[in-house]
């Protein structure tokens, strides 16, 4: 095993948690705001990726270019979801948490099922897109450019929302968080915080989304593959941190790389899971967590 | 109101008898109950778009038996089956969400609900441990249209039957090739590196696969297995470009073979050559997504599409398949196709439905391969249940084509090979 293969898993590791991070920034920012965990996550990326995938198919659009556009229909979606779904259950009287989680997991499956049946089971993928099978090398290292781009662009977008919270929207979000009854004596709009919340949370995972589709495949199920991380993400980093999601998912892409790479790829997955047992066996809230 | 209803009550009820009655006699007068046989595959999933596929391949077989296409070969006349009266097949297909759980229940409720005579399945072996287990237990045939994985005919089982070859055969033939291929170009295979998902499929292929470089004298420089649909394949990658070994051997499905494919070209990595065992590197899918980077591809098949010649009935019921699913037939929807015929000739033969009856008469199958679209010699099973005449052949995606590359006798254009250059 050579030095510049070490180096190179670890650098690959590193832009995969990138992007794993910012998928685990949108979970963690809603169910930090309003304690709700929103199992269709994984399928609003899945959703984004196929938006990429008709845009560049039909406009020629380059998923570089659509990221804005993304970003905005992805809010709007986020929006929407708060408004006709999530309020609705959050006013619900009894067993509310129950209510919650069946009705995101419903929307998960709901999404699923929309998108087999609009665009068929077939694979897709974006494979003439501006940075398609592009490389560069960095002394012994070579590295795909669309990838080091999705690192660089999920970084953009955590120093983004970084700055959000940095305003006086981001201090209402803080103190929705802290005490959502007794922010409505001060006069902020509960419901407006928390749509706004769910929209830039579901913009983040529509970013990585976008970043996804330029290297990955797109399929109905998709999301599944990056779903299950984004949870052990956001717990290890700790619920509601942003920085802790952030850190998390760097250490997950290289974990996940180095198992693969020094004990056996099939159980790169257990590397991950071990490290999330003694996070929590040592610090139960996550590396970050306030809760 | 009521007075209303309560007059036209018993005229209604009179109507509904005289209808019930009608519709009771009818059918036996005029045409023999269908034969109803039942298919798992997974319809939904990560593993949605082969079922479909299989679906279209399975409906297109139904046709020709039912209607009057008149293709020549076993069956393809027409006009339903002959030995029960011109009775038509009727297909009920289940999901198996690519779940070997779902793929148990499914089959219990086909053979209980839906009493189909036999099932048909199922592409991943890992269902098809599970459908033929409980198609066991209710002693009802299942056809193996695609499993490869050698250990389903190993279980002792009495009602199972596999029309495909398995990955022992598919392996030899690689391995024949390279022997074939070395003595050809003088640029012998020296060493291969194994790449396979962790299932039943990947595993028993790979294991076959070092077995039989051992005996070649062929060095194994990496044997890596992978969880199947994961979120990346660089690291897999890496390692197979530190292996650099002659040919590198994938026993992947779609996600991860289009994965696995572009994570190599990622790392700066291009094999001399891929021999892929099947799976995710037939999927058309898989070349869609993956443009140049899939060319010379090799991949062991039981399915030649170009071998027109000896199997005049390919134009034809490629044709009708095209009209369905706007592909053309590959080696699985091929073999998924000719799994139908089988048991539909069987049933014919048999004359009947009664489960021991078409035991006995998928035991005497002799059907020779001229008869069918597949390359095989033929198809008739030993006492494991399992086809003894499906001979593989290995094919290369040339410029966007499959073309046959081995046995030489049936190759229709020489191999791209870049080994040893």
């Amino acid at each position: 095993m050579t030095t510049g293969l070490i180096i190179q898993v670890v650098l690959g590791g590193l832009l995969m948690g990138f992007v794993y991070a910012l998928v685990a920034a949108g979970l963690s920012l809603i169910f930090g705001l309003m304690n709700v965990v929103n199992f269709a996550h994984g399928e609003l990326l899945m959703l984004a990726m196929y938006g990429t995938y008709v845009i560049h198919e039909n406009l020629h659009l380059d998923p570089l270019v659509q990221l804005p556009l993304i970003a905005v229909v992805m809010f709007g979606v986020g929006v929407a979801i708060y408004r006709l779904l999530i309020a609705r259950a959050l006013d619900v009287q009894f067993n509310t948490g129950m209510v919650q989680i069946f009705v995101t997991f419903g929307l998960g499956i709901f999404l699923v099922g929309a998108a087999q049946l609009t665009f068929g089971s077939d694979f897709r993928s974006i494979s003439n897109g501006f940075l398609s099978n592009q490389t560069f090398m960095l002394g012994p290292v070579i590295l795909p450019m669309s990838q080091v781009l999705a690192g660089l662009v999920c970084l953009l977008a955590f120093g983004v929302l970084a700055l959000i919270s940095r305003t006086e929207f981001g201090r209402a979000l803080e103190a929705t968080r802290e005490d959502r009854d007794a922010v409505a004596l001060i006069g902020i709009d509960r419901n407006r915080v928390f749509s706004i919340g769910w929209g830039i949370g579901a913009a983040a995972v529509g970013i990585a989304g976008v970043m996804l589709a330029s290297f990955y495949y797109i399929s109905p199920t998709v999301g599944d593959n990056f779903a299950l991380i984004a949870y052990v993400t956001v717990a290890l980093g700790g619920f509601g941190s942003l920085l802790g999601a952030l850190i998390a998912g760097l250490l997950v892409g290289v974990v996940e790389a180095l198992t693969a790479l020094v004990i056996d790829p099939s159980l790169k997955q257990i590397g991950i899971f071990a490290i999330y047992v003694v996070v929590l066996m040592f610090r139960p809230r996550g590396l970050l967590g306030r809760l | 109101m009521r007075k209303i209803a309560r007059g036209a009550l018993p005229a209604v009820a009179l109507l509904g008898g005289m209808l019930g009655a009608f519709a009771m006699v009818m059918p036996v007068a005029a045409a023999p109950p269908d034969v109803v046989i039942g298919a798992i595959f997974p319809l939904s999933g990560n593993a949605a778009a082969i079922g479909h596929d299989a679906q279209m391949a399975l409906d297109t077989e139904a046709d020709i038996i039912n209607g009057h296409d008149n293709v020549p070969m076993l069956l393809g006349k027409g006009g339903g089956l002959p030995g029960l009266g011109g009775a038509k097949i009727k297909l009920v297909f289940a999901d198996s969400q690519n779940n070997p759980q779902i793929a148990r229940s499914e089959a219990e409720r086909l053979i209980t609900e839906d009493h189909v005579v036999a099932i048909i399945g199922s592409y991943t072996s890992a269902t098809a441990v599970t459908i033929s287990q409980l198609c066991e237990r209710y002693e009802i045939p299942y056809i193996s249209a695609d499993n490869s994985a050698p250990s389903l005919s190993q279980q002792g089982l009495q009602w199972f039957f596999r029309t495909s070859p398995t990955d022992v055969d598919f392996s030899k033939a690689m391995f024949a090739f390279f022997a074939s291929i070395g003595k050809q170009t003088g640029r012998p295979v020296h060493s291969i590196a194994i790449i396979h998902e962790n299932s039943v499929f990947g595993t028993s292929s790979a294991t076959v696969q070092e077995a039989l470089a051992k005996a070649a004298g062929i060095k194994v420089l990496a044997d890596i297995s992978y969880q199947a649909n994961s979120p990346s394949l660089s690291v897999e990658a890496e390692r197979l470009r530190a292996a650099n070994a002659d040919v590198v051997m994938p026993s992947s499905y779609t996600s991860d073979a289009i994965l696995l494919v572009r994570s190599m070209h990622d790392v700066g990595y291009t094999p001399k050559a891929i021999v892929a065992q099947d799976a995710g590197f037939v999927d058309p899918n898989f070349y869609t997504a993956v443009g140049p980077l899939g060319n010379d591809a090799m991949s062991r098949s039981s399915f030649a599409i170009d071998a027109t010649k000896a199997r005049p009935a390919i134009p034809q019921v490629n044709a009708l398949f095209q009209a369905r699913d706007h592909k053309d037939l590959n080696d699985l929807t091929g073999r998924e196709l000719t799994a139908l015929q089988v048991l539909a000739d069987a049933i014919n033969r048999a004359k009947s439905t009664n489960n021991t009856a078409l035991q006995a008469a998928l035991r005497a199958t002799d059907i020779p391969g001229d008869q069918t679209i597949m390359p095989w010699s033929g198809i008739k099973f030993d006492s494991t249940g399992q086809n003894i005449e499906g001979t593989p052949v290995i094919q290369q995606h040339q410029n966007g084509v499959w073309h046959t590359v081995y046995p030489l006798d049936v190759a229709t254009a020489p191999a791209v090979w870049n080994v040893g250059k």
